[in-house]
């Protein structure tokens, strides 16, 4: 995948970290540069969020639809991580655990920033979003099944929402999200289908419109 | 061969190819016969292209983020307040003593003394009294210890009742008749009991609870000693001293306390 592809380093990394982050496939390697973290080393925490920035940044860009909003996610991630490194139990999943730490944020930020938008977004009818009967004809097709689908994913329950993202956009396997989130693998596949019937569900009354 | 129930629930699974080999053949052999559940993965299949409409904006927004730049962006926020994101110092004896994966472990500890002390208490604890086939009663040291006390008790208090009536009837006895007094058979005996009876409860006489009970059975029995010695030789003059060096010392009334304290204290 495009973000497991490390970019040319900044100046200031070493060699010797360039080749460790080379090896980053190794869980070993991985452990390394998170204990080293433990020990406040810099550099390996740069070499960290440099692998894996892009991966929380899709999850959460998924989750938000918004730049701005995942940039924060980011951040806060990797810093929450700086602070909690210590607590990362050697031989787990490191992804998983970094990906733990970016959905709890996720879930707060929503909370704590967008709740209240969504609240009155709920109440506002689907109909209200541009459809192709209602505007003018030059107007591109996929921008409106994009909007559709963007409000209905925002109206399902947090925990549907976040597993169908992270299913859809970070393709994580069933698995790995039980990991994430700290849930049995059957109630992920449970909760993945119910997400992916409700957005059919909601989505239903312009299905026939949008082809 | 899959139904269509079994079907429709992997449905989901089986488009986001989460389905194991075994179980993806049996569903597309289902899916070959079964128009209605091939009718619903190609509906769950337009959410799915739907969804995938959003692929380009994140592409696009992936690919605005200056991502060299960001890791050395990151860590000078952390370098703006490095108190707060400082790592907390290595783990002291505290925390590692109290962390918790060892929480089992404590709850076994605590369990196994809960336990061992109930266990320890049942053993040692004092039997109840028992009585056995051929009626003897069983019951711990303590038991009897108490018993002896309570018996010495009573016998005290039965004691200072007899030796007061009967000092009683010598002081109240007018000075003439005093002589006789000691001489009669009936006085005598009385007193000579009293004296056995000390004899007896003597021993009992020594616990601690009962000194004073004992310093005044000690004087009774003195004085019923000499007056049982010389009462015979003893003139009406001698006999009448005694009996006002009784009421001057007022035995009779410490007597009574020593009865009433013997009586209120069970022991």
């Amino acid at each position: 995948m495009a973000a497991l592809k490390i970019p040319e380093f900044c100046g200031d990394l070493t060699e010797t970290i360039k080749m460790q982050a080379q090896k980053r496939n190794q869980p070993d390697e991985i452990n390394n540069l998170v204990q080293r973290v433990q020990n406040e080393d810099r550099e390996a925490f740069m070499v960290l969020t440099q692998l894996y920035q892009r991966k929380v940044f899709q999850l959460a860009y998924s989750y938000f639809h918004n730049r701005e909003d995942a940039m924060d996610i980011v951040q806060e991630t990797f810093l929450r991580f700086y602070q909690k490194a210590h607590m990362f139990q050697k031989g787990k999943n490191f992804q998983n655990w970094l990906l733990q730490i970016a959905k709890n944020i996720c879930i707060d930020y929503y909370r704590k920033h967008h709740k209240r938008d969504n609240e009155w977004r709920r109440d506002e009818n689907i109909e209200k979003v541009r459809t192709p009967s209602n505007e003018s004809s030059h107007h591109d097709p996929s921008s409106d099944i994009k909007d559709i689908f963007s409000r209905c994913l925002v109206k399902l329950s947090d925990k549907q929402r976040m597993i169908f993202v992270m299913k859809h956009y970070n393709h994580l396997h069933y698995s790995e999200i039980a990991s994430i989130l700290n849930i049995a693998l059957g109630t992920v596949k449970s909760l993945h289908f119910k997400a992916v019937r409700n957005l059919r569900t909601l989505m239903s009354p312009y299905m026939g419109r949008m082809g | 061969m899959r139904n269509c129930k079994k079907t429709k629930r992997d449905l989901v699974a089986f488009l986001y190819n989460e389905c194991n080999e075994i179980d993806k053949k049996q569903m597309e052999a289902h899916l070959e016969t079964c128009q209605e559940c091939k009718q619903e993965l190609l509906e769950l299949r337009e959410v799915y292209e739907a969804a995938d409409t959003l692929n380009a904006d994140m592409e696009k927004a992936l690919a605005s983020v200056e991502w060299e730049n960001f890791p050395a962006q990151i860590a000078s926020v952390l370098d703006k307040d490095p108190t707060r994101y400082r790592q907390p110092r290595r783990a002291g004896f505290w925390t590692f003593l109290f962390q918790p994966r060892f929480r089992l472990a404590y709850a076994g500890l605590l369990l196994g003394i809960v336990v061992g002390s109930v266990v320890t208490f049942l053993i040692f604890r004092s039997p109840p009294l028992q009585i056995a086939e051929d009626g003897r009663i069983i019951a711990p040291q303590g038991f009897y210890d108490m018993m002896e006390l309570e018996m010495a008790r009573r016998e005290t208090i039965d004691y200072l009742d007899r030796s007061e009536y009967l000092l009683l009837d010598f002081v109240q006895s007018s000075p003439e008749k005093s002589v006789e007094f000691w001489q009669t058979e009936h006085a005598s005996r009385r007193a000579m009991d009293l004296l056995s009876k000390k004899k007896y409860i003597d021993p009992q006489l020594d616990k601690i609870k009962l000194a004073k009970a004992k310093f005044i059975c000690d004087q009774i029995e003195f004085l019923f000693f000499e007056l049982m010695q010389i009462s015979d030789d003893l003139a009406a003059e001698e006999l009448k001293k005694i009996q006002r060096l009784i009421q001057e010392r007022q035995l009779l009334l410490k007597i009574k306390l020593v009865r009433k304290e013997l009586q209120k204290s069970e022991v």
